[in-house]
């Protein structure tokens, strides 16, 4: 973004959560670089933008399996999740909680649905096409 | 009188079991390593060999030759003209430019990128005095590059080899000096240079196997070394066994570079017993001769320690930098205590099975401990792997049963277990330290101590680390150091909750919010700081 701003390039792929961060920086160089920005989410016309997500899981021998499950469950309800977005700029993963202000006007976007499990399957493809084409 | 022979007989058996189990112990990570290697990788060799592998291997190449090529160059032409060349400030320099080994290679690329980068202010001054618009409008160096990694990994490397070649240079006999200058005057300086060759060839080494188990930099810099292909092999493609393989591979490249230096160091037992006197009176250059010495000790200054903390200042001092200080004193504590623990510990090993080696006549044992010290020439990533499955195997199948079920995993996730990787990976150090310090020391001492009546156990405990205190200062304050910097393993072994100055430093930077990390770079540098000088002032004495 800061390259975007000084003329390097026209168009970064990023993580939304950063120009958040950056729009309401409290350092005031970095307020000025996300001014100069606009977000676009892209692949509209098709199967939607790509969403990164946090996850957690509690290991298969856990010694404190209820305590953990409980902590996934605290995350993932409205108080914490609203937490994430306000104060983070995420894109709340529990869909019945309404995101932050700030993140709610990027306005609403065709997301990308495949599940992360197939994803994770495809990675190492991912990794040996990236090895090929030398990214 | 037969049954204390037999005693002293039991004694000496009972410590070799000791240093053996020592060894073992240590040695379990790299048999858990070797166990991953035989696995089957899925074929996916072939991909590697046709499409990424040579150019890791050549990325490697190319990196060590540079930072090596470059780091001899600063390392020795500091340390020629602070132990030779009388000028002004030589007593000062003398210790500055030690200060560049408390900088993490990964802190000195953050902060360059972030000086240096297009955004940075030094282009962002060029373009306001002349102009320039874009990137299109003039050229600038690329510091994400390979040439930037060589010079920053320099900038903070090079001081192994000053600090082995100043000795080395201290200590030329100066009646061979007097030969030398009477046969060629001209040619001091390949003299010296040639003199001291076992210590240079001794730093480089160390410094050839910083660089290529270094991993922060070369990931900062994009720089796909062999390093990063484990990384990528490992988590973009799932395959542990494959990058246990490369990780194999990337070990013989550096058993190569350990021969190289052992048999350096068995040279250099040679000169040390013929050093006579060590005082070479420093010669007074001309002007332009002082000026050159400045500059030549002044550049890694700058270049390693200067701008970088510098750049670390600056952001504490715009306030951008504390977000946490709480975490970060909390952080700050615990690299404390694991760098001194695994210091310690390094060294109390380090001393009984050396003392063991060098004094007891079973050949197993001298063989087995010098093979579990060899920690050092595993990438850091690739040692955690190994502790991790040693651990895990451990907890699975002796501790769980011990204590019954519910109580496996008491090992993994353990800060006791991420200092006993740090025992793993510098136990070279304390080994390398005690190994020199007792080689100089007369076995008869020990032997006497024992026709006096003590114990093996005595000699271990109180005569030795009487003997060697310098040695195991050195040592203990090396470790203590490098463990201050590490950060692969911290990383993966670390416990849930439990930051380190550099894990906390890596977080942040990772995410490009350096600004942030600013103020726990400067503490690793600020507490690393002590040690260094402190080994300084013990070498110099």
């Amino acid at each position: 973004m800061k390259a975007i701003f000084e003329g390097v390039c026209d168009v970064a792929i990023i993580n939304s959560y950063y120009y958040g961060k950056l729009k309401y920086s409290k350092v005031p160089v970095q307020r000025e670089w996300a001014d100069r920005i606009n977000i676009v989410f892209t692949n509209q016309s098709d199967r939607g933008n790509h969403i990164n997500i946090s996850g957690g899981g509690v290991a298969k021998h856990s010694k404190n399996k209820q305590i953990a499950t409980k902590l996934l469950e605290f995350l993932t309800e409205a108080p914490a999740q609203l937490l994430y977005s306000k104060i983070n700029y995420e894109f709340p993963a529990n869909e019945n909680v309404t995101p932050g202000k700030v993140v709610a006007s990027w306005g609403a976007f065709k997301e990308d649905k495949i599940p992360i499990g197939t994803i994770a399957k495809f990675a190492p493809l991912a990794q040996k096409i990236i090895d090929r084409v030398g990214w | 009188m037969l049954a204390k022979f037999i005693l002293t007989k039991v004694h000496f058996a009972a410590w070799s079991g000791i240093a053996l189990v020592i060894a073992f112990v240590l040695l379990g990570p790299f048999i858990s390593i070797l166990i991953v290697i035989t696995g089957d990788s899925g074929g996916l060799w072939g991909h590697l060999m046709n499409t990424v592998f040579p150019r890791y291997v050549a990325n490697t190449l190319v990196l060590m030759i540079g930072v090596g090529i470059l780091s001899l160059f600063f390392g020795l032409s500091s340390a020629w003209v602070v132990s030779r060349v009388q000028f002004p400030g030589d007593r000062v320099f003398e210790w500055l430019l030690i200060l560049p080994a408390t900088v993490p290679a990964y802190l000195i690329a953050y902060t360059y990128t972030d000086l240096l980068e297009f955004a940075g202010p030094v282009q962002g001054l060029l373009r306001d005095i002349f102009g320039w618009q874009t990137a299109r409008d003039y050229w600038f160096p690329e510091i994400r590059s390979m040439g930037g990694a060589i010079l920053v990994m320099s900038a903070v490397l090079y001081p192994y080899i000053y600090l082995l070649a100043r000795v080395a240079f201290y200590t030329t006999p100066v009646s061979l000096h007097e030969v030398a200058r009477l046969h060629k005057p001209t040619s001091t300086i390949f003299f010296d240079l040639s003199l001291a060759r076992p210590a240079i060839v001794a730093g480089l080494a160390l410094v050839l196997m910083e660089v290529i188990s270094d991993f922060g930099t070369v990931e900062y810099f994009a720089v796909n070394t062999i390093t990063l292909g484990i990384f990528n092999v490992w988590l973009g493609m799932n395959n542990l066994t494959a990058a246990a393989q490369i990780a194999g591979l990337a070990f013989i490249f550096i058993l190569a570079l350990l021969v190289i230096e052992w048999r350096a160091r068995a040279r250099q037992r040679f000169f040390d017993t013929s050093q006579r006197t060590n005082t070479i009176s420093k010669s007074p250059p001309t002007k332009l001769g002082i000026l050159l010495c400045i500059i030549i000790c002044a550049v890694p200054i700058l270049l390693g320690f200067v701008v970088p903390v510098s750049v670390l200042l600056t952001f504490v001092f715009e306030d951008y930098a504390i977000s946490d200080i709480k975490s970060l004193v909390l952080s700050g504590v615990h690299s404390l205590l694991v760098s001194f623990f695994a210091a310690f510990s390094v060294m109390i090993l380090s001393i009984i099975m050396v003392s063991v080696a060098t004094y007891q006549n079973y050949r197993i044992v001298k063989v087995i401990t010098a093979i579990s010290a060899m920690g050092y020439a595993f990438p850091g990533v690739v040692l955690a792997i190994g502790v991790v499955s040693f651990a895990g195997a451990l907890d699975l199948r002796f501790i769980g049963k011990l204590l019954g079920e519910g109580s496996s995993g008491v090992l993994v996730g353990s800060v006791g277990l991420l200092v006993f990787s740090y025992v793993v990976r510098f136990e070279a150090i304390g080994y390398g330290a005690i190994t020199s310090g007792l080689g100089r020391s007369s076995p008869n001492i020990v032997n006497a101590n024992h026709v006096l009546g003590r114990s093996f156990t005595h000699s271990i405990f109180i005569l030795i680390p009487r003997l060697l205190h310098k040695s195991i200062l050195a040592g203990g304050l090396l470790v203590f150091v490098d463990v201050m910097k590490e950060l692969p393993m911290t990383l993966i072994l670390r416990p849930f909750n439990f930051e380190t100055l550099s894990t906390y430093l890596y977080q942040f930077a990772k995410d490009e919010l350096l600004e942030e990390a600013s103020l726990a770079g400067l503490a690793i540098v600020v507490v690393g700081l002590g040690p260094i000088l402190w080994l300084n002032a013990s070498q110099r004495r």
